[in-house]
């Protein structure tokens, strides 16, 4: 019709070619939000703590990307450039699968600590599936995963290209539909993982599942490994040890090799062979089966992401209409307010898997490294400082028990600053609870590293234990200073889209790496001068500082509380 | 001569150059149903954070029970009972769970927490959603819950920050009797809604704020009265409804200049 643009007559575009993901709307809304994320950036300026937070992120980028995407990426191309120019094809999908593992894994290693924007913020404008479902997957791109599996294969496309410049465009497609795989089904498995979290029923099966999974794996590798110490090496033993291994187990990896190869890392690595070897037939077979691994990683995650787009509510899950039954549940001895403040901790983080997750996740760690100490030697002796070593890393499971005390209180933090109650108590009431769940934790990985490794020296065990008496004060010291200053609301039912706060993550770091570096350096001295023991009474003075350091923390808590409920309030309390 | 339940003196509360709220000086009695209205951003919510210790006030004073009030007055805080903007639910807990820990937060012993929280969600018709994680309960619901764990404890002042949004008929009805049943046993109620239905029917008197500063206070035949005297002699014989006397205090504009007409809806 002659004189109507665009637009109609109340301004809303009727044009078809406004409407599709890459069209002109679709434009439109993404420079809106381009400028959204730029607004609140520059908000966020407005106090120190936005200034802080972002210094916080720009080094947590620049380490992501300069020391850690730099150095993996380098490594992956120096091992694909020898394994290529070697022509030792073989071994290339080894390459691929450690980039696979780091792409899938780390995120949900990082799930807790990592900022993902709610999708769901975008779902009342008029905003197209395919617009929706591009968004989703961009601003996934952002997190660390992405940015150190992203670099990985950019060092083993130079790698790859360098031995054999004339593989430089179909190792690209290979690698790239890799990466893209790899991207949709990291997005897929965080959509899903958290769908099942939104319903409790399934939210507890899955940490039950969890869980289970975590100790079965403890159990089992010391049941695949009964020998907890190792023999010294006899040469001739061991050789016919490995050609046993080789005949048992020779069929079984021939097999396992033969299936990897139609699996995403093993097509990606074949694919630039297949050139090479002047088969293109079966190289564009093993592109194609990429692009439908591509494909379906997609299908998955779109299927997820239709049902958000109708407006699936995550954080709506009916329930079972129940018929009134008095309460039968335990509830915990003691009318005081601290086995009240306790009790409420215990009931909430019995359905909070981020932080289930998070004290269990290490203990995987603990299972993998303490495998690693016993090899550590070919003299027979295990590493002098496995235990504690071991012990650090489930200590690593405290992080937001410790330094983000009050972020799953969501709105309850107003009801804490109401009641009669001083927050003072409430913080001891948390922090008698965490370290209650420390020693539980510590027990646990101390039993695991014990049954791997074997019974430690008396007097590391008793320096380890007295270095942990040390580490928790000046852990929850510094947690409660760190909570109270840089808080940040946990959702706690869900795992992988969490607003995160990089200026906490980091001070908790800071914080973390002193207590261990003291730590370390008392160790490394004492073993250095053969006098282990005397680690023991250096640790048990340093705790006795560090339990008065709490004392005092304590004692100021609510004058510090009182000063920041503003800020409390409103970062703990707001609607996502 | 009795203390007044909640008093303040010059109450100020700035953010940087805006101010909140100016000056507020109010006195509300012992056992009176109290309604506090005004526009929306007029400072009522924030006056309630100071009144409840949730915010410190940049100037000013707040006695509560004729005691001065601020975070740290904890004996005073046992002594009333709130349900704030945000509603200061634990979404992780149940129902039950969550008024029991309140209940203790309060002081109330296990046995007694217990007992009231089964009685509370069976008036507020909660029992057959006991089991309910409270991050899974409707707006209504929620607020029906806020409400019980504002008054588990028996507070002698009760302060409501939008307890009828939300609800349906049926609670609020049931609210409102509990409401007057609380009243009829001495509680004074603060109050702040935007249903002036309610405050007609429930409050004996109430305070108007608008941009921060208060504008009227006192019983609503006052200022019925207030505002008829300024009308045509004509127009005085009508009876002004509380909808009527906001609008001729505050301005039919909320005190703000707007225009006449959205240019794209004309």
């Amino acid at each position: 019709m002659a004189g109507v643009d665009a637009t109609g007559a109340n301004g809303v575009a009727e044009d078809s070619s406004w409407s599709g993901p890459l069209g002109a709307r679709a434009l439109a809304q993404c420079a809106a939000l381009a400028t959204l994320r730029w607004r609140i950036l520059k908000n966020g300026l407005r106090s120190a703590e936005g200034v802080f937070e972002l210094g916080a992120r720009s080094i947590a980028l620049l380490f992501a990307f300069a020391v850690l995407g730099l150095g993996l990426g380098a490594l992956m191309g120096f091992a694909a450039y020898s394994q290529v120019s070697h022509a030792e094809w073989v071994y290339l999908p080894i390459l691929f699968w450690l980039v696979f593992f780091l792409w899938q894994v780390v995120p949900v290693f990082l799930a807790s600590f990592q900022e993902q924007f709610d999708m769901s913020a975008l779902l009342r404008f008029p905003i197209d599936f395919g617009l929706f479902f591009l968004l989703y997957v961009v601003f996934g791109l952002t997190d660390v995963a992405t940015i150190l599996g992203g670099m990985c294969c950019f060092g083993l496309w130079v790698g790859i290209a360098l031995a054999r410049p004339e593989l430089v465009g179909w190792t690209a497609l290979a690698v790239g539909g890799f990466a893209l795989f790899n991207i949709l089904m990291a997005r897929a498995v965080f959509a899903w993982i958290d769908r099942w979290l939104a319903q409790r029923r399934t939210r507890e099966i899955l940490g039950a599942v969890c869980m289970a999974a975590l100790l079965s794996l403890q159990l089992l590798n010391p049941a695949l490994n009964p020998r907890k110490r190792p023999a010294p090496v006899n040469v001739a033993r061991q050789a016919e040890r490995e050609r046993k291994m080789a005949v048992e187990f020779g069929p079984w990896l021939k097999t396992a090799n033969e299936m990897q190869k139609w699996s995403p890392p093993g097509l990606a690595a074949v694919a630039p062979r297949w050139f090479a070897d002047q088969s293109p037939v079966a190289a564009f077979g093993a592109l194609g089966a990429l692009g439908l691994y591509v494909l379906a990683a997609g299908v998955v995650l779109g299927v997820r992401l239709r049902a958000e787009y109708r407006g699936e509510n995550l954080g709506y899950a009916p329930g079972r209409r129940e018929i009134a039954q008095p309460e039968t549940g335990w509830q915990l001895g003691g009318s005081g307010l601290i086995a009240a403040a306790i009790e409420k901790e215990l009931r909430a983080l019995s359905r909070t898997l981020p932080l289930l997750y998070a004290l269990g996740a290490p203990l995987l760690l603990v299972l993998i490294f303490s495998g690693s100490f016993l090899r550590a030697t070919s003299r027979g002796h295990i590493f002098p400082l496995a235990l504690p070593l071991s012990l650090v890393y489930a200590q690593l499971g405290f992080t937001q028990f410790f330094y983000n005390n009050l972020g799953v209180e969501g709105g309850g933090i107003q009801m804490l600053f109401l009641s009669p109650a001083p927050i003072r108590t409430v913080i001891l009431a948390k922090n008698l609870f965490h370290a209650l769940l420390y020693a539980l934790m510590l027990l646990v990985a101390g039993i695991l590293a014990t049954l791997r490794l074997g019974l430690p020296d008396g007097t590391m065990a008793a320096a380890t234990v007295a270095w942990l008496s040390f580490s928790l004060p000046c852990n929850l010291a510094a947690g409660n200073v760190v909570s109270l200053m840089l808080p940040y609301r946990m959702n706690p039912g869900r795992m992988m889209r969490q607003r995160g706060s990089r200026a906490n993550a980091l001070l908790g770091l800071l914080a973390q790496t002193i207590v261990l570096g003291v730590g370390a350096t008392v160790f490394a001295l004492c073993l250095h001068s053969h006098r282990l023991w005397l680690a023991v009474p250096i640790f048990l003075a340093l705790a006795g500082a560090a339990f008065y350091a709490l004392a005092s923390v304590l004692c100021k808590i609510d004058g510090i509380a009182n000063r920041r409920r503003d800020l409390l309030i409103a970062t703990l309390a707001k609607k996502e | 001569m009795e203390t007044a339940a909640i008093q303040t003196h010059g109450l100020t509360r700035r953010f940087g150059a805006v101010t909140a709220v100016d000056d507020v000086t109010l006195s509300v009695t012992r056992g009176q149903f109290f309604g506090f209205l005004g526009p929306n951003g007029a400072g009522k919510s924030t006056t309630i954070k100071m009144l409840t210790g949730l915010l410190e006030p940049t100037a000013g004073k707040i006695e509560i029970l004729g005691r001065p009030f601020g975070a740290g007055a904890l004996e005073l805080k046992r002594q009333i009972g709130v349900v704030p903007e945000g509603m200061a639910l634990f979404g992780r807990l149940t129902a039950s769970e969550y008024l029991r820990f309140v209940g203790r937060m309060y002081g109330l012993d296990r046995e007694t927490a217990s007992r009231r929280t089964e009685e509370l969600l069976d008036f507020m018709q909660l029992a057959n959603e006991r089991k309910k994680l409270v991050t899974d309960f409707s707006h209504g619901m929620q607020k029906k819950l806020a409400l019980a764990a504002a008054v588990i404890h028996g507070p002698k002042v009760l302060f409501l920050d939008e307890p009828f949004e939300g609800v349906d008929a049926v609670a609020a009805g049931m609210l409102k009797t509990m409401l007057a049943g609380m009243l009829n046993r001495g509680t004074t109620v603060f109050l702040t809604t935007h249903v002036l239905e309610i405050v007609e029917r429930l409050c004996s008197h109430v305070a108007i704020v608008s941009g921060g500063r208060l504008v009227a206070n006192g019983p609503i035949e006052e200022l019925r009265e207030g505002v008829v005297s300024t009308l045509p002699d004509t127009a005085r014989e009508q009876r002004l409804t509380l909808e009527e006397i906001f609008l001729a205090i505050v301005g039919a504009d909320g005190g703000q200049e707007k225009p006449q007409e959205l240019s794209w809806l004309a």
